[in-house]
């Protein structure tokens, strides 16, 4: 694979893995960022502030080291938006009355979004988890990681089911879900084993949960890798600095 | 004997919360796969719907759809597929809260087909308000953005109706063989 296919985004607002400043600030100087950009451009109305804060938006965007394939790959979701607003303001106000506020409009709205969408592309998940620990009750976020952390096991789990049902004669196939006849198919074959496969994994988790004390103290513990490489590395400064300093009692001892 | 581990002001128990998370986690894993397969507008509502109101029949609790609702915000936002942005959790909280407003009035919501077909709809109908949100914000007239609502809520209406249909054969079944209580 080579770096360029690596580098490009599979859809729209995924995490970009580059070194830019923006991926650099911390996450909560990137929410507030974002904030102040998107207040900004929704109080705007006359076309010179428009453009200027069009202007540090879209520098913003690119200042993260994203592409244009990668902005094509987010916005483009507001062109319906803009063509539904733009022929509803052409039909209110007419030919050419009705340009200008389509315009300013379909415009504001698509930049509001923009610097929600850096923030989701410098932003990585455990970055974002950290910063919410702090307002965020631990018990919310525990099942907030706990469904992230299911989310591959039950996409793995729904290909296991499809492939079992396929196998057992269910029409599951693209060309058959497309047609509404195989339906019922679809959720007698599929979703009634997924759910029942929830019921039984809810079951499992809560007890390993509780098995591991969850909820035995109001506050909870963290692992967290890099606290633990700080912790070790200012042990390890510590020891070295005490060796040394044994080396030199020693040494002037001998002397 | 051991405190059970209750979640949000001690409404739902552990297993019924993880419960709550995995359904949340299915809304976005089919999410995820139909925006790749299918291009039509209000589509994402069938799904969404289906398992917000299957989360309300699972555990018969206020508040049980917003939980839902919050964490698919908050996976959808963690896993970067959200094309709105962090905004894009009103698309799911204000569906969830149709809910489980209704829910308090209509406590066989999820067994009962008409109650369930028209709070469908209706939970459906705020499909775009996040968009009109940031619309009146920034100045549209209020009927263009009521046009708007209508145009892209109707879709959403529609899908969301559908995708309610399978919920009380299921919710029945899943009764029937002791796997939720029976109310």
């Amino acid at each position: 694979m080579n770096g360029r296919r690596m580098l490009r985004s599979d859809y729209a607002c995924q995490y970009r893995a580059v070194d830019s400043p923006i991926h650099r600030l911390p996450s909560g100087w990137k929410m507030l960022i974002s904030a102040a950009l998107s207040v900004g451009i929704v109080v705007v109305r006359e076309p010179v502030p428009l453009i200027i804060l069009t202007v540090l938006c879209f520098s913003y965007y690119f200042l993260a080291r994203l592409t244009l394939a990668d902005l094509w790959r987010d916005i483009r979701f507001f062109l319906i938006q803009f063509c539904i607003l733009m022929s509803l303001f052409l039909y209110k106000y007419g030919y050419p009355a009705g340009i200008w506020p389509g315009i300013r409009t379909s415009l504001q709205i698509t930049l509001f979004f923009i610097p929600g969408i850096v923030f989701l592309r410098t932003t990585q998940v455990s970055a974002m988890m950290k910063g919410l620990r702090r307002i965020v009750p631990y018990r919310i976020l525990f099942l907030l990681f706990t469904s992230l952390r299911f989310v591959p096991f039950f996409a793995r789990e729904m290909q296991e089911i499809i492939m079992a049902q396929k196998l057992r004669g269910a029409r599951l196939s693209p060309q058959d879900i497309r047609r509404p006849v195989f339906w019922k198919d679809l959720f007698s074959c599929i979703i009634i084993p997924m759910l029942v496969r929830a019921f039984r994994t809810a079951d499992e988790a809560a007890l390993s949960a509780q098995a591991r004390g969850m909820g035995a103290h109001a506050d909870r513990s963290y692992y967290d890798v890099r606290e633990l490489e700080k912790y070790i590395a200012g042990r390890n400064r510590t020891a070295a600095a005490g060796a040394e300093a044994e080396v030199e009692r020693m040494k002037e001892m001998i002397e | 004997m051991k405190k059970e581990v209750t979640f949000l002001w001690n409404r739902f128990s552990l297993r019924e919360a993880l419960l709550l998370g995995f359904c949340a986690t299915f809304i976005v894993i089919t999410k995820a796969t139909l925006r790749m397969k299918l291009g039509i507008s209000g589509h994402s509502m069938f799904f969404l719907m289906f398992f917000l109101m299957l989360s309300r029949g699972f555990v018969r609790k206020t508040g049980a759809a917003t939980l839902v609702g919050l964490l698919a915000g908050g996976i959808s936002i963690a896993l970067g597929l959200a094309h709105k942005g962090p905004i894009i959790m009103l698309n799911f909280l204000l569906p969830a809260l149709v809910i489980d407003f209704a829910g308090i009035f209509l406590p066989r919501l999820t067994s009962w087909y008409p109650a369930c077909l028209l709070v469908a709809g209706l939970a459906a109908s705020t499909k775009g308000a996040s968009a009109a949100v940031v619309e009146l914000m920034a100045g549209a007239p209020g009927d263009i953005i009521f046009q708007k609502a209508v145009i892209e809520g109707l879709a959403g209406v529609a899908f969301g109706m559908l995708g309610s249909l399978p919920v009380p054969p299921i919710i029945r079944k899943l009764q029937t063989n002791r796997l939720i209580p029976s109310p």
